[in-house]
């Protein structure tokens, strides 16, 4: 309908983003190790996503398994065969999903429910504010590894339980980070103007603070998904996984359980390890060039 | 601290002040470590030739929960007790049937009510004092007063009325009613003297003051939580001195570090928990001077089912899925169970394929079900038994309960426990095609859902004695706990009339023959019934190294196992090999090497540092 | 678990007094901060206690590990244990215990929770503590000089090494060296102990060795994966601090260029590092738990564990006071010391 008119507010602001998205990409683009880290990012995004197509969902059947138990490397399986006789080339690009998807998702919870505290206690101030910041200090003494096992523990073995003890133990520093970001934000003078206007909390909150945080919102994203993919490992590793699920730490908790690192079937242990870590560092190299190309003081990446 | 010292020397006044402390910081503290990694590698063996004293290092994966004989219950503590105190009788390690121990003789009253067991005069306690009938009353008497000494083996004596000490060799037992576990007290006899200064006996752990008085084969000399314990030989046992001269057991968390140890020397055996790994095995017997001892099990490897848990009192607990209560459903889940899958790929060939309760091991109980009654793997058969059940399947193939909804069945298993979870996975897969859920429940800890009858099938095994009776009272209506808020001596809540007879009347019958043919038939009612399918008898794999092991008892003598006996045969009986030499001198080269390696990778990467900054502080200038 | 920019939280810098009133205000600003830190500790001891006996499990029915037991001698235990009693008498006889020290009585050890934590402890801190020493050495330094050859391939090499280990799980890095140096892979011998802190017997000298030894391969697990976040945070703060105005002043008035960094920025710069420093100390002692499991420490991780799985109560409420408290302490030490050391105060 704003097609006859001249552009609206809305529609210029939308223009405004797109400029500034091109702009980001083209400083980003400058940095080697973030192309390098997205790369990377896109080729496993890929296999994870196409691995039903590749591989197959028959690639975790145990009573289909087409090799002997803990087969070496050889033509027919690459990696070699698992505790099951399961080709391990195939389990780890399934377990791409599984340990991405985990990632993503305890990420996006912890860096939302850090926005939200973040936003809020910066945008309302006074006692609640006072509150919330404590909460947030207290979470950040907590020791989050001690505070995951026991959530872990305490929940039923799945994926959820996994995500959510990842989720709810790492947000205090996007919380403290984006607060601080607000704070600067809603010191603006257009902030005041919008306010004279007439603008509510939430007009204020979703209509500008939001838009100023989102940049570092995600950049705090992508570097909270290569912890959570860690702690999914670790979470995993330490056996309060779902020992059903195939995902890299799950296969390690396996390894070890079948007795890998004595019997020295490296082919077991090795690249479940170097996927993790070729991941985790992707996302922290993507992260690392977000992070300096909005804000180069911090000179990160420099 | 260390930054302190940095920052003060970063701020220092000239450079080359300033930069060797950094390097040599750095570089010193790395040297240290490595450095004790150089030519002193303390292995207990190399201590051991130093003073000639021979070492038998054995690893466990289980730490000690208390060194108090009135406290500890796991296994290793018990077996470490059994090495420091002589118990009342022992068992013979061929048959296991009661043989002497601190006590010579033993007879009963006709009314079995009254035991006099005569106490033997050669044994001593490692302080030089005479062992007694008057320390073997203390420590029952104790049991029976004190309820924190009766915290571990107080069901030993809670029958028991009187016990007294006529004499220093005379011990006598007054019973409140008959009781068959007499000649089978496991229970460590420990010094009066000695312990009589204890106050709190459930607070007091036996671990702070050493050597520990004792008079069994051992003598318990050092304690270190998650570390180890460590035993002397007691040359004066009144059987014998054991060959060894020390005896410690090491704890890892991890087995495959574990095994890890045992290939490189640093332990002499390797007690799997409760087995080693198929690879493990294999890597293993493939290894120069390892021995694998994979005999056959005495435990049984099964899958439960919840008949719908309840008390004596009749009240009824627990959640279990009442579609398991129909028969032809539990024989219909375990005829989808592909056995010789399990044995080929989740044991790999260390186990057997399970038929009737009790393992071939023991033979004069052993029970086979007919080709007629056995469940044989059939899931097409199976799909027809739960049509017939009235359980069938949906558009989506799913199979719906009574109530309508899709059948899915929680599988309560050990997160400890590879198997389980591997054996779990294959349930999904062989149920899903019945069209039957499966959702494993593997916990650390799974005895709160088993005790309250919350789960619907659960991965069970139990250690199966010489004499069947304890794993056959596990399944009798008597077994069921009180009331709801006991807990029973019940495996998994069965109760079964018949069952229940036929187990009554084995308990009767005194000709062995007779017995047997009694106990099959229990064991073919067990069968039917549906609620105890075994899968598989594992073997017990353990192994030892043969250049440090001559030569070591098993129980039963043949094809036994070495861990986890009754008795302390098999650490008693080892024989040291003559020379443990090729092994030891390789390694020690080894760690010369290695320390070597180490060093000049170190001085090479100090040396590089050092070059480093100095080219760069000339670019610079 | 934290990501490498996450650890930086110098927040007292705001808060730190400048320059007047210093004593007072000081004194003032710590007497907050550990004000602060007396209220997290008690939030910290608030939920150890609810947080754990959600677990479920009923610990007396786990100790007796299904021994036939009677619904008397069951009720004999909670009371022995005071399970018997409702739960905010619980909660607070427990909260009363703990303000004097106590912190009750292990379950399945039978000994006081102090005992078996002072046990424990000890090994935890050896390990960390030299693992702490060589990373925080090992980062500074080269830290330092990568920034100061900021955008050279030694910079990119160093820091890229970095940032790879500090994205490689632990454990999987402690098997890797258990394989390749404890068990020996082709030509390179088994050198290391596979595990365990100690052989068990020696004395002396001996001893010492012996733990030295065992403590190589851990340690060496540790210095890797924590090293990384030091030299990020070190050089990115002296790159901050080497584009600052002051040291354009100093270079414009003469000084020569590594005089200038040496007297001026690297002073400066270390500042964030020592945060990160205390906060490091006081995570490593929760942190070390996956290398203990690997590496069969027998600290304060491996407790930790044996205590969830009964659940031991007091033994889980009491390691998660002491993995919480070092955290607490550590931060508030950082607070204390911040305004300290900081050269733009009093200089």
């Amino acid at each position: 309908m704003t097609t006859t008119t001249p552009p609206g507010p809305r529609a210029l602001a939308w223009r405004r983003r797109g400029h500034s998205a091109a702009r980001f990409w083209k400083q980003y683009r400058t940095r080697r190790a973030g192309v390098l880290g997205l790369a990377v990012l896109v080729l496993f995004g890929l296999i994870a996503l196409t691995a039903p197509l590749t591989v197959g969902s028959d690639v975790q059947s145990v009573t289909e398994a087409p090799g002997q138990p803990l087969e070496s490397p050889s033509g027919q399986f690459p990696l070699g065969t698992d505790r099951f006789g399961r080709g391990l080339l195939g389990l780890l690009i399934w377990g791409a999903r599984v340990s991405l998807l985990v990632g993503l998702l305890a990420a996006v919870l912890s860096v939302s429910i850090g926005a939200v505290i973040g936003i809020t206690a910066g945008h309302f101030r006074g006692r609640y504010a006072t509150v919330m910041m404590r909460v947030t200090d207290w979470f950040l003494v907590m020791p989050t590894l001690v505070l995951a096992i026991a959530l872990a523990t305490v929940m039923s073995r799945s994926l959820g339980t996994i995500i959510l003890a990842i989720g709810v133990t790492t947000w205090p520093t996007t919380a403290r980070l984006v607060r601080a970001q607000t704070l600067a934000v809603e010191s603006r003078p257009y902030i005041e103007r919008a306010k004279a206007l007439g603008g509510g909390h939430w007009h204020i909150m979703s209509r500008h603070v939001l838009p100023n945080v989102m940049p570092l919102v995600l950049a705090q994203t992508t570097l909270v998904i290569s912890s959570a993919i860690l702690a999914e490992a670790t979470l995993a590793f330490l056996g309060l996984g779902d020992p059903t699920v195939i995902s890299w730490g799950g296969l390690l908790q396996d390894a070890r359980e079948a007795g890998a690192v004595s019997s020295g079937d490296w082919w077991y242990l090795v690249p479940p390890g170097i996927a993790i870590a070729v991941v985790a560092l992707a996302f922290t190299l993507c992260g690392r060039a977000v992070e300096a190309v909005l804000n180069p003081r911090l000179g990160v990446a420099r | 601290m260390s930054t302190q010292v940095h920052g003060r020397g970063l701020s220092g006044p000239t450079r080359s002040r300033r930069r060797m402390p950094a390097t040599v910081a750095v570089g010193a503290a790395l040297v240290l470590s490595a450095a004790t990694a150089t030519p002193l590698d303390p292995a207990p063996r190399q201590a051991a030739a130093a003073d000639g004293a021979k070492v038998l290092t054995v690893a466990v994966a289980q730490s000690v929960d208390s060194l108090s004989p009135f406290l500890a219950s796991r296994l290793l503590s018990t077996s470490v007790h059994r090495l420091m105190y002589e118990y009342l009788t022992n068992y013979d390690p061929k048959d296991s049937r009661a043989i002497p121990g601190l006590a010579t003789k033993w007879e009963s009253s006709p009314d079995k009510l009254t035991w006099a067991y005569t106490i033997r005069s050669n044994s001593k306690w490692s302080d030089g004092q005479q062992a007694t009938a008057e320390d073997a009353a203390w420590t029952f008497n104790k049991m029976m007063t004190d309820e924190g000494a009766a915290t571990a083996n107080g069901s030993f004596v809670s029958n028991f009325e009187k016990v007294t000490a006529p004499s220093p060799t005379e011990l006598v037992v007054r019973l409140k009613k008959p009781q068959a576990t007499m000649t089978a007290l496991d229970v460590p006899i420990v010094p009066k003297h000695v312990w009589e200064k204890v106050r709190d006996f459930s607070k007091f752990n036996n671990d702070k003051s050493f050597p520990v008085v004792g008079n069994g084969p051992f003598v318990l000399t050092g304690y270190k939580a998650d570390s180890y314990v460590r035993l002397k030989a007691n040359k004066s046992f009144w059987r014998g001195s054991p060959k060894f001269d020390e005896l410690v057991f090491r704890y890892y968390k991890d087995q495959d570090a574990a095994v890890a140890a045992l290939r490189k020397g640093e332990v002499s055996f390797v007690a799997g928990s409760p087995s080693l790994t198929p690879a493990q095995a294999s890597a293993l017997k493939n290894a120069d001077d390892i021995k694998v001892n994979d005999a056959p099990g005495r435990r049984f490897y099964a899958l439960a089912t919840n008949p719908g848990a309840r008390a004596r009192n009749g009240q009824k607990f627990g959640d279990g899925d009442p579609s398991l209560l129909d028969e032809r459903v539990r024989h219909a889940l375990f005829m989808a169970v592909d056995r010789e899958t399990i044995i080929d790929k989740v044991f790999q060939g260390h186990a057997v394929q399970g038929e009737g309760y009790i393992p071939p091991r023991f033979s004069p109980y052993f029970w086979k079900p007919s080709a007629g009654q056995e469940l044989a793997y059939d899931p097409a058969k199976a799909a027809q038994l739960l049509d017939q059940a009235g359980y069938r399947t949906n558009s989506a193939g799913k199979r719906l309960g009574k109530d309508g909804k899709p059948i899915s069945y929680r599988v309560l298993c050990h997160a400890t426990d590879p198997n389980d979870k591997a054996v779990g996975q294959y349930l999904q897969e062989w149920w899903s095609k019945l069209g039957i859920g499966v959702t494993l429940d593997c916990l650390d800890n799974v005895s709160d859902p088993w005790l309250a009858g919350t789960y619907d099938l659960a991965f069970d095994g139990w250690s199966v004695n010489p004499d069947p009776d304890f794993v056959l009272s596990i399944h009798t209506c008597a077994a069921l706990p009180a009331t709801p808020k006991d807990v029973g001596a019940t495996d998994n809540f069965i109760c079964d009339k018949r069952y229940d007879e036929l187990y009554a009347r084995q308990l009767a019958e005194y000709d062995p023959v007779k017995r047997a043919a009694i106990v099959k038939q229990a064991e073919s009612r067990l069968y039917d019934l549906g609620y105890m399918n075994v899968m598989a008898y594992p073997n017990a794999v353990e192994a030892y190294r043969t250049d440090q092991i001559k030569s070591i008892q098993t129980m039963p003598s043949a094809a036994g196992n070495i861990y986890g006996q009754d008795g302390y045969w098999s650490w008693w009986s080892a024989v040291p090999a003559d020379s443990g030499g090729s092994s030891d001198s390789s390694s020690s080269t080894g760690v010369v090497i290695g320390g070597i390696v180490a060093a000049v990778v170190l001085v090479g990467a100090g040396v590089f540092f050092v070059m480093r900054r100095r080219a760069g502080a000339d670019d610079r200038e | 678990m934290s990501s490498v920019q996450q650890a930086v939280v110098p927040a007292p810098a705001a808060a730190a007094p400048r320059r007047t009133a210093k004593g007072w205000a000081y004194l003032r600003y710590g007497a907050g901060k550990v004000g602060g830190a007396v209220i997290s500790l008690l939030a910290v001891l608030v939920t150890g206690f609810f947080l754990f006996r959600l677990i479920p499990g009923d610990p007396v029915k786990t100790m007796t590990g299904g021994r036939p037991v009677s619904a008397g001698q069951l009720a004999a235990y909670r009371r022995e244990f005071g399970l018997d009693l409702p739960m905010w008498q619980q909660f607070t006889d427990y909260c009363g215990k703990a303000l004097t020290g106590d912190l009750g009585t292990s379950y399945q050890f039978r000994a006081p929770v102090l005992d078996k934590i002072a046990e424990a402890l000890p090994n935890t801190l050896l390990l960390t503590g030299t693992a702490f020493v060589l990373y925080t050495a090992l980062g500074i330094v080269l830290g330092t000089r990568a920034a100061w050859r900021h955008d050279r391939l030694g910079d990119r090499l160093s820091t890229g090494l970095a940032l790879t280990l500090y994205s490689v799980p632990s454990f999987w890095l402690g098997l890797l060296l258990i394989i390749v140096f404890s068990v020996g892979v082709g030509p390179i011998p088994g050198l290391f102990p596979t595990g365990g802190m100690e052989s068990g017997g020696e004395e002396g000298f001996a001893y010492v060795l012996d733990v030295a030894h065992h403590l190589v391969l851990p340690v060496i697990t540790l210095v890797a994966v924590e090293y990384g976040q030091t030299l990020l945070v070190t050089r990115s703060a002296l790159l901050d601090e080497m584009a600052s105005d002051y040291l354009t002043t100093a270079r414009a008035k003469g000084l020569r260029d590594d005089l200038v960094r040496r007297r001026h920025a690297v002073p400066n710069a270390l500042l964030p590092t020592v945060t990160l420093i205390f906060v490091n100390l006081g995570r490593t002692v929760a942190g070390v738990i996956l290398v203990e499991t690997v590496f069969s420490w027998p600290g304060l991780g491996g407790l930790f564990y044996q205590a969830l799985s009964v659940p031991d109560l007091p033994l889980v409420q009491g390691l998660f006071f002491v993995f919480a408290t070092a955290v607490i302490v550590m931060n508030t030490l950082a607070d204390l010391v911040y305004p300290l050391l900081d050269p733009r105060v009093g200089r």
